[in-house]
């Protein structure tokens, strides 16, 4: 078990360079310049050339390749060549945890809904608010973002001022980290972004709370004579909660990646966006850096369900 | 400043700032904060910004020479005032005394060199310097590393700065209110690569906090050399988001409008309507011909093709009159605008006879219509300006949507690789970065310009332009440029199809705020009366 994991892990930077390789090839010899994209429409081959030159990308492909690995071995990721002077770094670290806060106000709204729905719904199965609350969930979390936002905007701030509609803002600092949690504009997308995971969880939770309602340990608990809250909380519940946890913390890994569409409809800061202004801007170094960033994010992840599955079903063997 | 038609509707809900030369009466204390939205600038470094989102903040923190006021005259800045020698070469600037950097500095004379030296500093990377200051003597060498100083720019005491041009450019005054050429603080600027995050500048606001992606908040400067701020506070919301709502909700102060919600907003019944108004943009959009591709070597056929164009339909009924029809190159509201330019008419008899009389008539070759744009769907514009080519010319042409950065590439002369455009016809537009109209017209279209992607060439254009380079006296400067644009339209040069405006939004507390064409600091003569 163990070695499996080291090698797992040796062969990680090995992955991480084929990535690096590919991501790099495609940008290089893919339409477009960065250095002409920065001057837009004006046309000066000699500004260009210079610009070029001072950014290195005048040298062949295998130099710019070795020089880019370097830096990134030494934790420079380079400067983006559209911000100018910003380190790329810097830009997706402060991109990423705005995205973080976010996924993760969403996703813990979205849980605990979810469950609560899965779990009543469960227990009262048979009665007429199962089928309710499983559609509901369904519905809610199958309405697109760009259906339910303009519709809470204009009832929730349009006509009622009472939240603010979008946007970004921090709460307060600690040292440079932007702390948005706690200021109101992330009420309503945080909302929003939570009916996904509800219909998710609800129909997990459910299933999951049904199967351990028939368990033996149940009856045993009941024939005992324990309350039924007792029986419901503290042997069923907290039994069936464990999936859904598995489930979440794999998911973890993904919010990383932000989203663009609901980041843009939002306006909200987040590493999605990024994403996609430095695609189009053709900014390499930013590109080169969030592709690693994802790639490694899926590699832990991975790992981590490959190792997770051995504890939970002993018959795997990793070798 | 420039950008293409796909980002017309984004241009149409970030906005610049200005205000009306009507209002603001002196006197006061600072008192108020300010909420728009912004764009998140690349850079606040004025050597190295080139677009409409950094200007709007440089302008506001930095200052230079000369500046422009609300009606686009260039007027004195850092320089009180200043002389142009006979010949037009020399300019010597008399600065103003007692002006300071933020931190609490004198500016000098030397610090003026410092910057235009920097600024043409091969290692600080400047693509604006070559536009904007390449008219200074010296400015060629030192961006090519043959010299290390600008010689060219003269300190001759504290206050007085001279500058010598390597022709007379009777432009170059408006090439100076550009940030390239402001003043910066040599320790400010030798910090580090950041330095700009902790701005030392010049103008009437400070930066107080730049958030990458979140906000920019400006704090008036009271040590001012002119009439300092009436607000306190001005807040740049970076993140954008549902900007109409916003502005209803009272999240804004100011908003752009987008054009779904023009409609709703023109109804005069509308409690909105009052808070409404528009402004013109200093911009033309555009078809491009590549006179070195056939069929548009001929100047008939190109000549058909703007006839066959009907541009007040296409206004009406696909842009709803949120334009204005473009005869000509220069837009209304820039200097040495030419009311009575005469644009070749919307005439399909007269487009049809034309391409009949042309070289390549029974015998045109396939035509591609090529548009930067990032979305797999053909832009209502450019569907109506291929269907009126089909029923008014006969002339069935195919569509090509290029990705922006790819457009670039392909549109880019090089001469010395012997790189030539690609393309055949394209639409594209041109906004102002300093109000000369040779901005436009020499750009554009003189031959030897670099910017003159279709490769129009006119030998009688090309001397009115040369003539008007060198021109002292305004109205003389403006005619020729005037004549220079006749010419070009009546060759069919381009299609000239519109000329923007701006739909913006202002909350009625706030005073003395209206958008003015081109960027310029105005930040201080806004006051919020709530």
């Amino acid at each position: 078990m163990l070695a499996y994991i080291v090698r797992r892990l040796l062969w990680t930077p090995f992955v991480l360079l084929a990535v690096s390789f590919i991501t790099f090839t495609v940008a290089t010899f893919g339409p477009g310049d960065p250095v002409q994209v920065l001057m837009g429409q004006k046309n000066d081959p000699v500004i260009v050339d210079r610009i070029r030159q001072e950014r290195g990308l005048d040298k062949p492909f295998y130099v710019q390749y070795a020089n880019y690995v370097m830096g990134v071995l030494r934790g420079d990721f380079g400067e983006s060549y559209q911000r100018i002077g910003q380190k790329v770094s810097d830009l997706i670290f402060s991109r990423v945890w705005v995205s973080v806060q976010l996924g993760a106000l969403s996703l813990a709204i979205g849980v605990a809904i979810g469950m609560i729905f899965g779990l009543i719904a469960a227990l009262n199965q048979g009665k007429w608010y199962d089928p309710v609350i499983v559609s509901t969930a369904l519905l809610l979390s199958s309405l697109p973002v760009f259906v339910v936002q303009p519709l809470l905007a204009f009832v929730l701030s349009r006509q009622l001022h009472l939240l603010p509609s979008s946007g970004w803002e921090c709460a307060f600092y600690v040292g440079p980290m932007c702390i948005g949690v706690f200021h109101p504009k992330i009420i309503m997308p945080a909302l929003i972004l939570s009916l996904g995971p509800i219909g998710g969880i609800t129909r997990l939770m459910r299933a999951s709370t049904m199967e351990v309602v028939n368990q033996d340990f149940v009856r045993t608990a009941r024939a005992k004579g324990l309350s039924e809250g007792a029986v419901r909380w503290r042997h069923i519940t907290r039994n069936s909660i464990l999936p859904v946890f598995t489930v979440v913390g794999l998911s973890l890994a993904t919010l990383v990646e932000g989203g663009f569409i609901a980041e843009t409809l939002f306006g909200i800061p987040g590493v999605g966006r990024l994403a996609v202004e430095a695609f189009f801007a053709r900014d390499y170094p930013v590109i080169m850096a969030m592709t690693l960033m994802v790639a490694s994010a899926y590699i832990v992840t991975n790992l981590v369900i490959d190792i997770g599955y051995t504890f939970l079903d002993p018959r795997i063997r990793l070798r | 400043m420039k950008r293409s038609l796909g980002l017309l509707l984004v241009a149409l809900l970030t906005f610049g700032m200005a205000c009306s030369a009507s209002t603001t009466p002196g006197g006061g204390s600072a008192a108020g904060e300010l909420t728009v939205f912004g764009s998140d600038p690349p850079t606040l470094d004025p050597a190295l910004m080139s677009d409409t989102s950094a200007a709007n903040y440089v302008v506001e923190i930095f200052s230079g020479l000369v500046t422009l006021d609300r009606n686009l005259n260039i007027v004195p800045d850092l320089a009180e005032t200043w002389d142009i020698s006979p010949d037009g070469k020399t300019y010597t600037f008399k600065l103003r005394k007692g002006a300071k950097f933020h931190s609490g500095r004198e500016v000098t004379a030397q610090d003026f060199k410092f910057s235009l030296e920097r600024a043409a500093d091969p290692k600080t990377n400047s693509h604006t310097a070559d536009t904007y200051i390449g008219d200074i003597a010296g400015v060629a060498d030192k961006l090519s590393g043959k010299a290390t100083e600008l010689s060219g720019v003269k300190v001759i005491d504290d206050q007085t700065l001279q500058i010598q041009l390597t022709d007379p450019r009777f432009y170059f005054l408006a090439k100076m209110t550009y940030p390239t050429s402001f003043v910066v603080d040599k320790d400010n600027v030798s910090s580090g690569a950041n330095w700009a995050d902790k701005a030392n500048g010049t103008g009437p606001f400070k930066l107080k906090q730049w958030s990458k992606g979140e906000k920019i908040v400006l704090e008036r400067n009271p040590d001012y050399y002119l009439e300092p701020a009436k607000l306190n506070r001005v807040n740049f919301l970076l993140a954008g988001g549902a900007a109409m709502t916003m502005y209803e909700n009272n999240e804004v102060d100011v908003s752009g409008v987008s054009i779904n919600d023009i409609e709703r907003i023109q109804d005069p019944t509308n409690l909105l309507n009052k808070e409404f108004s528009i402004a013109p943009l200093l911009d033309v959009w555009y078809i491009g011909f590549n006179v070195e591709k056939p069929p548009f070597d001929d100047a008939k056929v190109r000549q058909a093709f703007n006839h066959a164009i009907d541009k007040d339909k296409i206004i009406k009924v696909v842009l709803k009159d949120l334009y204005q029809r473009a005869n000509g190159i220069i837009p209304p509201g820039m200097p040495g605008y030419n009311q009575g330019v005469k644009g070749l008419e919307f005439n399909p008899t007269k487009a049809k006879q034309l391409l009949q009389e042309s070289k390549y008539a029974g015998n045109l070759p396939q035509v591609t219509f090529t548009i930067p744009s990032s979305t797999t769907t053909v832009d209502p514009v450019t569907e109506a300006i291929s269907e009126q080519l089909r029923t008014n010319l006969g002339v069935e042409v195919k569509i090509q949507q290029v990705e922006w950065a790819t457009f670039l590439q392909d549109i880019r002369r090089d001469a010395r690789r012997n790189k030539k455009n690609n393309f055949q016809m394209y639409e594209l537009g041109w906004s102002a970065d300093y109000p000369d109209p040779q901005d436009f017209v020499d750009i554009l279209f003189h031959s030897k310009s670099l910017d003159n992607n279709g490769a129009y060439g006119n030998a009688e254009a090309d001397k009115l332009i040369e003539q008007a380079r060198v021109e002292s006296k305004p109205e003389t400067r403006f005619k020729l440029y005037q004549q220079a644009e006749q010419l070009i339209v009546n060759d069919g040069a381009w299609i000239p199809l519109y000329h923007g405006k701006s739909y913006f939004l202002v909350k009625p507390y706030v005073k003395g705020f209206v958008r003015s064409p081109m960027i310029i600091p105005s930040l201080r003569y806004i006051s919020v009366e709530k």
